[in-house]
């Protein structure tokens, strides 16, 4: 039996969620094909998060297929995203795929694997050189947050390397949010093991019953816990809530079958979301709009 | 006596290739053992100046590996007599730094614009006296009980608390401040 999981037209975090239930309806298919022929802009949370996905499916040894976007101008873009040169790694690519170079125009990075510590070296060192001047020429960020974003970016990919159990992506861009804030998006996502699987041993039985995805994610995010023992553990995420809350960015994560956020007031997203389609791994963004020239 | 420590110097020296971001815990490791390995070749009472004027980023993981962990074994080891001063961090960076000591209840001393400040937890009437010996220079427990208008038990307690924690020094019945110059 094949499925089709249909990439949304406009792809991005609100509309992952769609993408999630299909892929979830489909997770038993002996072929799953991801069709983006039709889809006309996407987040870099939606081009990682179709990496996870798709590294979700090789690691239960499937071969899923993806359809490249129809619309040229859209492929080329996620060719100058770079998401062809890793999706090519994890599906049988159908469609025509445009030859750009990552990483032109101006991407702040370019999608990146994050598999060890000096994966976030390069990243860091990369968004640092290269994409400052953009950061506070474009997007008029004092010079302070762009250090900072250096760190929330930096702690956001040792997640991934701390805790997933396997390898992730990272992607930094900046583009007008839907409510018309322009904003710079940091989005890593991964197909590991989840915060409620890396945290279980040490903080399930803290929970008892209420244990699930989003109490596991309000222990890390809210509570700042850790897997490890060591009380210096657990200040990567609440390093990542003082930038944001100094520069009123936004974080949200989304794990197994929840998603929490904390949410800026020029957005008003859910604060906590339970009972969603399940879904591999972690998926983060941090969004830091435009203008952040003062710290609260 | 004091010791200068460059922290971009030491980065650079064990991590080549990454001249001036402290990210990711296994950098911050390094760069630990490094400057502990210095801080094993001196004798007698040092102030070690942790300079991170150079150092463009540092994230909490490192913040907890370097800094943390260097005043945690500091304390730990009653042979050693030094005494750490964070210099060159910026007001974000301190507060980042701030967060991770007050996480173990640590504590340590940083200079910033010119003035001393006590980062990370301690009681209160220690951070009061503190505050009074960095204004001061140097003082005895009866100054900053007058400061303070406390008891001179209580001030003398809060004073030795700071010695304890190895914020201040005391030397022949004075308290002083740690001072990088």
């Amino acid at each position: 039996m094949s499925a089709v999981v249909e990439v949304p037209q406009r792809f991005d975090e609100r509309s992952f969620e769609q993408f999630a239930a299909a892929w979830a309806r489909a997770d038993a298919a002996a072929k799953i094909i991801l069709d983006a022929h039709a889809c006309e802009w996407i987040s870099p949370y939606g081009l990682v998060a179709l990496l996870a996905a798709g590294q979700a499916l090789r690691e239960r040894g499937a071969e899923p297929r993806f359809t490249v976007p129809r619309d040229r101008d859209v492929a080329h873009f996620w060719g100058r995203m770079g998401f062809f040169d890793h999706a090519r790694e994890l599906y049988e690519l159908h469609g025509t795929v445009p030859r750009v170079k990552a990483g032109e125009s101006k991407v702040l990075l370019a999608i990146t694997p994050v598999r060890a510590a000096e994966d976030v070296h390069t990243v860091v060192h990369h968004i640092q050189e290269k994409s400052a001047a953009i950061l506070t020429g474009e997007l008029g960020l004092d010079s302070r947050a762009t250090i900072g974003f250096g760190m929330a970016l930096s702690e956001a990919c040792q997640n991934i390397v701390e805790h997933a159990g396997t390898g992730g992506w990272v992607c930094v861009h900046a583009y007008t949010w839907w409510k018309s804030t322009r904003v710079a998006v940091i989005a890593v996502a991964d197909a590991g093991v989840g915060f409620r699987h890396t945290l279980e041993p040490t903080q399930g039985a803290r929970y008892g019953e209420r244990w699930g995805d989003g109490a596991a994610l309000e222990a890390a995010l809210l509570q700042s816990m850790s897997r490890f023992r060591d009380q210096g553990r657990g200040q990567g995420l609440a390093g990542i809530r003082r930038y944001l809350g100094r520069w009123q960015g936004k974080i949200s994560i989304r794990s197994g079958t929840a998603r929490i956020a904390i949410v800026p007031p020029w957005d008003d997203d859910a604060p906590l979301t339970e009972g969603l389609a399940p879904f591999p791994g972690a998926q983060v963004q941090l969004v830091i709009p435009a203008g952040a020239g003062e710290p609260r | 006596m004091i010791t200068q420590i460059d922290v971009r110097g030491v980065l650079a020296r064990v991590v080549p290739d990454h001249l001036t971001d402290l990210v990711t815990r296994p950098t911050g490791r390094a760069v630990r053992s490094s400057i502990e390995e210095e801080l094993a070749l001196l004798t007698g009472r040092t102030v070690v100046v942790l300079d991170f004027s150079a150092v463009r980023i540092i994230d909490c993981s490192c913040a907890d590996e370097i800094v943390a962990k260097l005043v945690a074994a500091s304390l730990a080891d009653a042979g050693r007599d030094a005494f750490f001063l964070l210099r060159g961090l910026t007001d974000e960076q301190i507060e980042d730094v701030e967060v991770v000591l007050r996480g173990q209840r640590l504590a340590l001393v940083a200079e910033a614009s010119g003035t001393l400040r006590v980062l990370g937890e301690v009681a209160d009437q220690a951070r009061l006296a503190f505050a009074r010996l960095a204004t001061r220079g140097e003082a005895r427990p009866e100054d900053v009980a007058q400061d303070l208008a406390c008891s001179l038990e209580e001030a003398r307690a809060a004073l030795d608390e700071l010695v304890v924690r190895r914020l201040v020094m005391r030397e022949a019945g004075n308290y002083r401040p740690l001072t990088a110059a």
